[in-house]
């Protein structure tokens, strides 16, 4: 299978007449996208705001990022989510990169909802700090999770994909300026020189925790919940077969953003060849039964058996629960003789002292760490504020709280606030971005 | 400037060797011994240098305790420092158990020094920066400009890095930090991915502390001729706690006759355990040592007989380390009473 991602580079973001990207410079139409989100007739309020780093923005409650794209063959880019299923990982696909469309909402946040800085000191907790945003400010008619700590977000986040797709239109017939090729073929009869290398498959865990469908993160539109673990080509990944979805903490998501540029593939795919066989994805998920745990880690052993593969990395878009997935997938291949290591982020608590992970065991002896969730983390008042703050505080953001004996309330009269890690959007980055690490002290 | 005070033991307080260990605690003005080198390398001056035996303080800790934080009761000072302790035993505790007590009572920074094979290091590395010191006194000059130069952060209010960083035995505290180099995830997973593929040696990032599983004992075969022994981690001591077994973090433990006593008796017996409401136990101590129901069935004879001693010590804070120690003075008795089973009690 072979994808092209041809890349169109956006040095700034400006609102004019017509939608576009010239010379580095996106313009967008701001009413005709405006008009085009509102033919939801869910969305009861929107508005378009530009946030690029540097600026004096503070984002709350954020719920999703996209990175716009667009295929010129007119699939979606998001196969049976925004559009017809077709297949994903193949042909070209146009993305405009150091920019995403960020979806915050206009009033109402929940447990799984976050905070982005664009400067300052919160500036570096967050992937999204670095790019030029889009951000769609938006408010909907989904009365009955108005006041519900879990939502589903399901208009704002479908909003927020197909603008991604819409502002992509604009360079459907331009060139790129470059093109990343990612090609990888039978994950039998390689080039010799690539099998006598160690196999490699990439075992991700995304969020699937909740019974009900809607919160969960989707394949091809398929709910995660629903599936035992699979095999999935990378480039599936990289091209939009994998959306985000809206429960965890927000510092363990992986945005839609995250999966379509999965650093933890690239470097697999950059080693590929050269030190590694990289043989794809199992795809596996998070659900909450202990029965189906086990059942998900039987079958990535088996499946990493029957591949063949001598090393697996395993990755969690979660904490707490969740670990009890990741350890035991990642005994399960270790006692199938598969050398794995893991990615991971840790609750260490506000002073450090908690066991990192729910449960443990000595078979995890290669770990990546991404941070603690329970992090205390201040910062001083910033001179705009897309959204409503308040959500941080009032809403039941993970890392937020109305009020607390020592610390006062996440969110102070000034304008600044108080808040765990728990409530930095996509802050661990265990997709692959993660600046950060745990250390002893 | 800043103020310091310093403490040592007889030893390096010059007082003199093993003989001198029994000495009570003094105060003196001024530096003596390491103390000279602190002020020297200390954003701070040493104001007082505190000397006490070594056996005195094993010996009579509370007394000692007590007795040198009167001795700083209305003195200034901004930072306390122990030691270095080297691989001195007994030193290694004390310097553990005094920065412990002025810490809680003064509030102020403490720090101290202990080689890895010292007891002192289990006991005490929660609750304080113990470097990692030498294990003989010619790295002294190394030992106290390790202390000093994290001293002078806490002197300063600057950070403290991490355990590996500077130096000292990490304290169970893990906070996430950024790395200097700004490495990416993906890249040190490929690193370590590459090296454990090809065993070569790497560092996880989250290392996952060793588990000592003790397996279950097989079944009693006999239960009619079985011998039983008492023992608990709940704290029941006699009301006069004879073997001063402390209510936290505890070293010591004891045992107690009940040959004769039929069952444990609330004002004979008590609980010193620091880790739950202690109203219950008091009222009946047999509801952790349940000698009263042990004394019945023995009458009964659903087993055989009862070991004529109870064992307790406290479980809560207390170090697994100090655990299999106290466990393995223990077991001499045992065997020599011929204990077939011991019911372990605890809370």
């Amino acid at each position: 299978m072979k994808l092209e991602i041809g890349n169109f580079y956006v040095k700034d973001i400006v609102f004019g007449e017509q939608l576009s990207l010239r010379d580095g410079v996106l313009t967008i139409n701001k009413e005709e996208a405006l008009a085009y989100i509102r033919e939801d007739e869910r969305i009861t309020e929107a508005e378009l705001y530009i946030a690029k780093p540097g600026d004096k923005i503070r984002m709350c409650p954020v719920k999703e990022a996209i990175e716009p794209r667009i295929r010129p063959d007119g699939r979606s880019i998001f196969p049976g989510y925004t559009g017809d299923l077709a297949k994903a990982g193949e042909g070209v696909t146009y993305a405009l990169k150091n920019c995403s469309v960020l979806v915050v909402g206009r009033h109402w946040g929940g447990f799984q909802d976050g905070v982005i800085d664009m400067s300052g000191e919160g500036q570096k907790y967050t992937y999204f700090g670095q790019l030029n945003n889009i951000v769609l400010v938006a408010d909907t008619n989904e009365e009955f999770e108005r006041n519900e700590q879990q939502k589903k977000n399901d208009a704002l986040r479908r909003a927020g994909h197909k603008l991604a797709e819409f502002i992509g239109a604009c360079v459907k017939d331009l060139t790129p300026e470059d093109t990343e090729v990612y090609e990888l073929g039978g994950m039998i009869r390689r080039d010799a020189d690539v099998e006598k290398l160690p196999s490699v498959v990439y075992v991700m865990q995304p969020q699937s925790q909740m019974e009900e469908m809607g919160y969960n993160d989707l394949v091809y539109g398929w709910d995660m919940n629903h599936v035992v673990p699979t095999v999935m080509h990378p480039n599936e990944i990289l091209d939009g077969a994998m959306v985000s979805g809206s429960f965890m903490p927000v510092s363990s998501k992986w945005a839609t953003y995250d999966f379509q540029n999965c650093p933890n593939i690239k470097a697999l795919y950059k080693e590929h060849g050269k030190t590694i066989n990289f043989l794809g994805v199992i795809m596996s998920n998070l659900n909450v039964a202990l029965e189906q745990k086990e059942r998900s880690a039987l079958f990535v052993a088996q499946i990493a058996n029957s591949l063949g593969a001598d090393g697996a990395v395993v990755a969690e878009e979660g904490y707490g629960n969740p670990d009890a997935d990741f350890v035991g997938c990642i005994v399960a291949l270790e006692d199938a003789g598969v050398k794995t290591v893991g990615i991971t982020n840790e609750c260490t608590g506000r002073d450090g002292q908690s066991q990192p992970l729910v449960t443990l065991d000595e078979k995890c002896d290669a770990i990546v760490s991404c941070g603690n969730v329970s992090q205390l983390i201040e910062l001083p008042p910033m001179e705009t504020v897309l959204g409503e703050l308040q959500a941080l505080a009032r809403d039941g953001l993970s890392g937020g709280w109305a009020d607390d004996e020592i610390l006062g309330p996440s969110v102070r009269e000034d304008g600044s606030i108080i808040m765990e890690n728990n409530s930095m959007f996509c802050g661990d980055q265990v997709c692959g971005w993660s600046p950060k690490t745990m250390k002893e002290f | 400037m800043k103020k310091a005070i310093v403490y040592v033991n007889q030893f390096f307080g010059q007082v003199g060797g093993e003989e001198q260990a029994g000495i009570e605690p003094q105060l003196h003005e001024g530096q003596i011994g390491p103390a000279m080198q602190f002020q020297k390398e200390l954003d701070a001056d040493v104001t007082h240098t505190i000397i006490c035996g070594d056996n005195y303080m094993g010996s009579n800790t509370e007394e000692a305790v007590d007795r040198i934080l009167d001795m700083l009761s209305g003195k200034e000072f901004d930072i306390f420092l122990a030691g270095p302790a080297f691989q001195a035993g007994r030193y290694t505790v004390a310097c553990g158990t005094v920065c412990k007590a002025v810490k809680e009572k003064f509030g102020v920074p403490v720090v101290t020094s202990m080689n890895s094979e010292t007891p002192g290091v289990d006991m005490f590395k929660k609750n304080m920066y113990i470097m990692k010191g030498g294990n003989i006194a010619s790295k002294m000059r190394q030992d106290v400009k390790a202390m000093a130069r994290v001293a002078n952060k806490l002197l300063n209010k600057e950070p403290v890095g991490s355990a590996d960083e500077e130096g000292y035995f990490p304290r169970g505290i893990r906070h996430q930090t950024w790395l200097a180099d700004g490495k990416p995830a993906s890249e040190r997973m490929v690193d370590m991915l590459l090296k454990k593929l090809n065993g070569e040696p790497y560092e996880t990032e989250l290392p996952i502390p060793k588990r000592d599983l003790v397996p279950i004992a097989p079944a009693v075969k006999d239960l009619k001729q079985a011998k039983i022994a008492l023992v608990t981690t709940g704290g029941i001591v006699p009301v006069e706690n004879p073997d001063r077994i402390q209510s936290a973090s505890a070293t010591r433990w004891g045992r107690y006759d009940i040959s004769q006593t039929e069952a444990l008796k609330g004002g004979v017996y008590k609980t010193i355990h620091a880790g739950f409401d202690p109203a219950a136990a008091d009222a009946d101590p047999n509801v952790i040592t349940p000698v009263d129901a042990l004394k019945v069935l023995e009458n009964e004879e659903v087993y055989g007989s009862l070991h004529p001693y109870f064992y307790s010590t406290v479980g809560t804070g207390t170090t697994e380390a100090e655990a299999q120690r106290m466990a393995k003075e223990m077991v001499p008795y045992f065997k020599e009473d011929h204990v077939d089973a011991v019911i372990m009690v605890s809370t």
